[in-house]
């Protein structure tokens, strides 16, 4: 979910940019090696983070890769010829590419109808808040919430196919209903991307082909629509990868009929307790999402056009959306926010009564068994959860001043090797893991650390990027400004800069700790009789069709994240406060 | 404390840069600062300017070249133990800190007693005109108070030498003219000596005691404003200080007292001051906007020519006058008394005999 959502403005002077530029690459010529090595502590630093970069993400995909290409100390590509004999796995190599297309469009439109909704129709704060509270809502929830809401309306004895229409025999499970969930689930994702960048196109511009004598209509397809076309691409490639990366949405609802790549290879493993399969399965995998990310970084993110020239001009009344067309678009997007409201009552509702289906008399068990036999889950999750949030807002602030302020040789490398957790599908990173940990030299399988390295490395990310982000904002100069008042780079480093990025820290941790609380693809292949988590609990409670539990455990991880959330928003508007720049969603990464 | 001065001696920078390969920022300055005196470095973008600063500053680190702040030689010395202010462009004021800290930090990173410091901070701001804002942030200020937050700051500490960076550049003009007179008269204030970076000649003839024009990563010229603006020393100069009509002439007589120069079917005399040009040979001429007089045409003696356009300030007009090929530039003082002369009109442009200058030949 990587993208620009959480976007910055930077504030530089054009004359400093210019002398930055100049002094950057001045600085890049002189010898990297050499002022590394003078000194020390930069280069500890670099030298433990390289560590511990090739063992959690080097390390574990190298032995995917070995896994998959190597027999007996010989490259072959018999595995791989293996896999792609089967008519079964084709078939979900091809049903994962459509189900990601179809997802990446139909959330992009639902993305863009959200966003030009919400940024040109004039609507009033409050209406903005709620569209904004929808789609945050989908954005904390554990990531099948929706698949469950599904089952219970439109399954074997669904509240609304059975009770409501008395529909019998209707089946949920299928392309239709998994593309359905999975829209809804990641559409905000779509939302975040493009409501920036809608919002960075300056109404004076539409004001001006207003002026030409253009129709609001026109308007709408000749200025609003191109300018937004490079964010358009960029929305659907992020939804593609997040599609192509889900899991536990195509578990629950794709059934035998539309598999997918990441449930077979999920399957390979625990059903057939096939490792190689599940391996060659995830390269294959491996193969597109990479493809995507590579598009997504390199090529549609440097597309963006720039709008904001200069000065803001006047302010001025936006006028692209006629009168009669705010209420139909309203319409639209309060009909999504009421599906997704729709979901969680139900979640909620079913979490409170017997049976959901058949006997709806008011209970509490639920949580009783979730705090009784689910204790474990909730205890560990905490844990793990707790454990790694420092560890990643630590780990994502070093790595990122480092990257951005440094110069030492191989940090390009550096920043690129930090994202790979983060840009690979959780299938991936979970099969890798478990292959590279459960050998010598290195035991990890079943403890709490290889799932607390999972998480960091493949979250902290966000915290990486926004410290980039914030550093990117600082102008040097501040830091000179210190050194010219006699402090020395210590004292500038605690006093200025820490405090300055101490923001990314908030987010960063903040990011894996909802992450410990929600994910499931990676970490499902790492769980043990030691170490579960709820996630894995909820989805263990849908297949053993105990789904009060399941109903339960979600909406208890919606409260916990929830909490976290507004402490941590707290954190952030306390340094807001005292003059930092805005961090705009700690949840955009 | 009395003031001292700077000295930097033939100090070199070089960049790289992506296109032309390794180019010279600035290239072999020598320049001396008197104690107490406000030196403007002044060019165009650019020139090298804010590369001397900041290396007299350091922030950046001569490829050759000596500096000495006083008598002591501070060239391999960071720009934290230099003791110098230094005023930023953008200001910048630490984001999360309030004015008080803002400017409390370098007595704090001095470890002064906490009750040394809020006396100071206090009496700095009462100085710059901004009691009562302690409690502030930077983001809660205009442009202005920021301004005299970032003065305050470089300030307090007592700096052995005081360094502006464009200061006035963010600022609105009326706001401008009205914070270079405050800036100077706390600089006069203070004793103490100042270097000032500006790429506006105004801002530096309203400032300075002394200017040192820069071009091409190149000091080509020191003076006071008036030396620059009187006897400019090359094409660049007379052109970036004030206006001017440069004009080629020939030498038609040349004696002990001076020469005569035939520009425009006109003889001027031009006191050589020992360019000891030769007869026939070609000079150049600074002839500013506003020595040549206008007047009617057929009023005597004069070069015929013809008005082009006329732009009217209130306090002057400005004209362009077509004398055979040449366009010309004339100011005319006090339009709205001595009446206007419309486009199209044919005029006779009178030069005075003194007060126009002589380029030296190849430095045109």
């Amino acid at each position: 979910m990587g993208g620009p959502a959480g976007r910055f403005l930077i504030r530089r002077s054009p004359c400093f940019l210019e002398a930055s530029f100049v002094i950057g690459i001045a600085a890049m010529r002189a010898n990297s090696w050499r002022r590394t090595l003078r000194d020390p502590a930069l280069f500890a630093t670099v030298v433990t983070l390289w560590a511990l970069l090739a063992l959690f993400i080097l390390f574990p995909l190298a032995n995917l890769l070995a896994r998959t290409f190597i027999e007996g100390g010989h490259f072959t590509l018999a595995n791989l010829g293996a896999i792609l004999r089967d008519a079964n796995h084709r078939q979900a190599f091809w049903n994962s590419l459509l189900l990601a297309a179809l997802v990446g469009l139909c959330g992009t439109i639902l993305g863009f109808l959200y966003a030009f909704t919400a940024v040109r129709a004039n609507l009033s704060r409050a209406w903005i808040t709620v569209l904004d509270a929808a789609s945050l809502l989908l954005l904390i929830s554990p990531p099948f919430t929706s698949a469950i809401a599904m089952i219970f309306s439109f399954g074997a004895r669904g509240l609304i196919t059975y009770h409501l229409l008395g529909i019998k025999g209707f089946t949920v499970y299928g392309l239709h209903s998994t593309l359905f969930s999975e829209t809804f689930t990641y559409f905000p994702i779509a939302y975040l991307t493009l409501k920036p960048i809608l919002h960075g196109i300056d109404p004076n511009v539409e004001d001006m082909a207003f002026s030409l004598g253009s129709s609001r209509w026109r308007v709408f397809r000749t200025v609003t629509l191109p300018l937004t076309i490079p964010g358009l691409a960029n929305a659907f490639l992020l939804l593609f990868a997040a599609s192509l990366a889900d899991f536990a949405t195509p578990l629950i609802l794709a059934g035998n009929s539309f598999p997918v790549l990441p449930t077979q290879a999920y399957l390979q493993i625990t059903g057939l307790f096939d490792l190689k399969g599940g391996a060659v399965l995830s390269f294959v995998l491996l193969v597109p999402a990479l493809a995507v990310y590579l598009l997504q970084r390199f090529w549609v993110s440097r597309r963006y056009y720039v709008t904001i020239t200069g000065k803001v001009g006047a302010q001025t009344a936006i006028k692209s959306v006629a009168p009669w067309a705010r209420a139909p678009l309203l319409c639209a997007c309060l009909l999504v926010a009421g599906v997704i409201l729709y979901f969680y009552a139900l979640l909620f509702y079913a979490s409170v009564v017997v049976a959901l289906g058949a006997n709806h008399a008011w209970t509490w068990q639920h949580y009783r068994v979730i705090f009784t036999e689910g204790l474990k889950a909730i205890h560990d999750t905490l844990i793990i959860g707790g454990a790694g949030m420092p560890l990643g807002g630590l780990y994502g602030i070093l790595l990122g001043y480092l990257v951005a302020k440094k110069i030492f040789p191989g940090r390009q490398a550096m920043e690129i090797v930090s994202m790979i957790n983060y840009a690979l599908p959780g299938t991936i990173v979970g099969i890798a893991y478990l292959i590279a940990f459960n050998d010598p030299p290195l035991v990890l399988t079943g403890t709490a650390l290889i799932i607390v390295a999972c998480y960091v490395f493949r979250y902290s990310p966000t915290g990486i990027r926004a410290t980039v982000a914030l550093l990117q904002q600082i102008d040097p100069s501040i830091e000179e400004a210190s050194e010219s008042l006699g402090a020395s780079s210590g004292t500038t480093f605690r006093r200025i800069t820490l405090p300055l990025i101490l923001p990314a820290f908030f987010a960063g941790l903040g990011v894996v700790f909802i992450r410990s609380m929600t994910a499931i693809s990676a970490t499902i292949f790492l769980v043990s009789i030691n170490w579960t988590l709820i996630t894995v609990r909820i989805l263990e409670n849908m297949t053993e069709l105990s789904l009060g539990p399941a109903a339960a455990f979600s909406i208890l991880v919606v409260i916990i994240v929830f909490v976290v959330i507004i402490l941590i928003s707290g954190l952030l508007r306390r340094f807001r406060a005292a003059g930092v720049v805005e961090m705009t969603s700690i949840l955009g990464g | 404390m009395s003031a001292i001065g700077i000295r930097i001696e033939s100090v070199s920078k070089r960049f790289a840069h992506r296109v032309k390969g390794e180019v010279y920022a600035v290239r072999s300055v020598s320049l001396t600062v008197q104690p107490a005196e406000l030196l403007t470095l002044l060019g165009p973008s650019g020139c090298g300017k804010t590369t001397t600063l900041r290396m007299i500053a350091g922030f950046e680190q001569p490829d050759s070249g000596r500096v000495f702040i006083g008598e002591q030689d501070v060239t391999g010395l960071m720009a934290n133990q230099r003791n110098i202010g230094f005023v930023f462009q953008n200001y910048a004021l630490f984001p999360h800190l309030s004015v008080f800290e803002n400017v409390a930090y370098g007595l704090r990173v001095q470890r002064q007693p906490e009750g040394d410091i809020s006396r100071a901070v206090s009496d700095v701001l009462a100085l710059v005109g901004l009691q009562g804002y302690e409690r502030q942030f930077p983001n809660q200020l205009s442009g202005g108070e920021q301004q005299r937050v970032a003065l305050a700051r470089a300030i307090v500490i007592r700096p052995r030498v005081l360094l502006f960076d464009e200061p006035l550049s963010n600022l609105d003009a009326k706001l401008r003219v009205h914070m270079r007179g405050e800036l100077r008269e706390l600089q006069k204030r203070l004793d103490i000596t100042a270097v000032y970076v500006t790429h506006d000649q105004e801002e530096a003839m309203a400032i300075s005691d002394r200017i040192a024009v820069m071009h091409q990563g190149a000091i080509v010229q020191e003076g006071t404003a008036e030396d620059l603006y009187r006897r400019p020393a090359s094409e660049f100069v007379a052109q970036f200080i004030g206006r001017t009509n440069l004009l080629a002439g020939r030498v038609v007589s040349a004696g002990p007292g001076g020469i005569e120069v035939d520009v425009v079917g006109q003889r001027i005399r031009v006191s050589d001051d020992g360019t000891r040009a030769g007869l026939g040979q070609t000079v150049h001429l600074v002839v500013r906007p506003e020595v040549i007089e206008l007047r009617p045409e057929d009023s005597g003696a004069g070069v015929p020519g013809t008005i082009v356009s006329r732009t009217f300030l209130g306090e002057k007009a400005e004209y362009e006058v077509r004398v055979g090929t040449d366009l010309l530039q004339v100011a005319s003082y006090n339009p709205v008394q001595r009446g206007l002369f419309p486009v199209g009109q044919r005029v006779t442009l009178h030069f005075p005999t003194e007060g126009i200058q002589l380029l030296s030949e190849g430095s045109a």
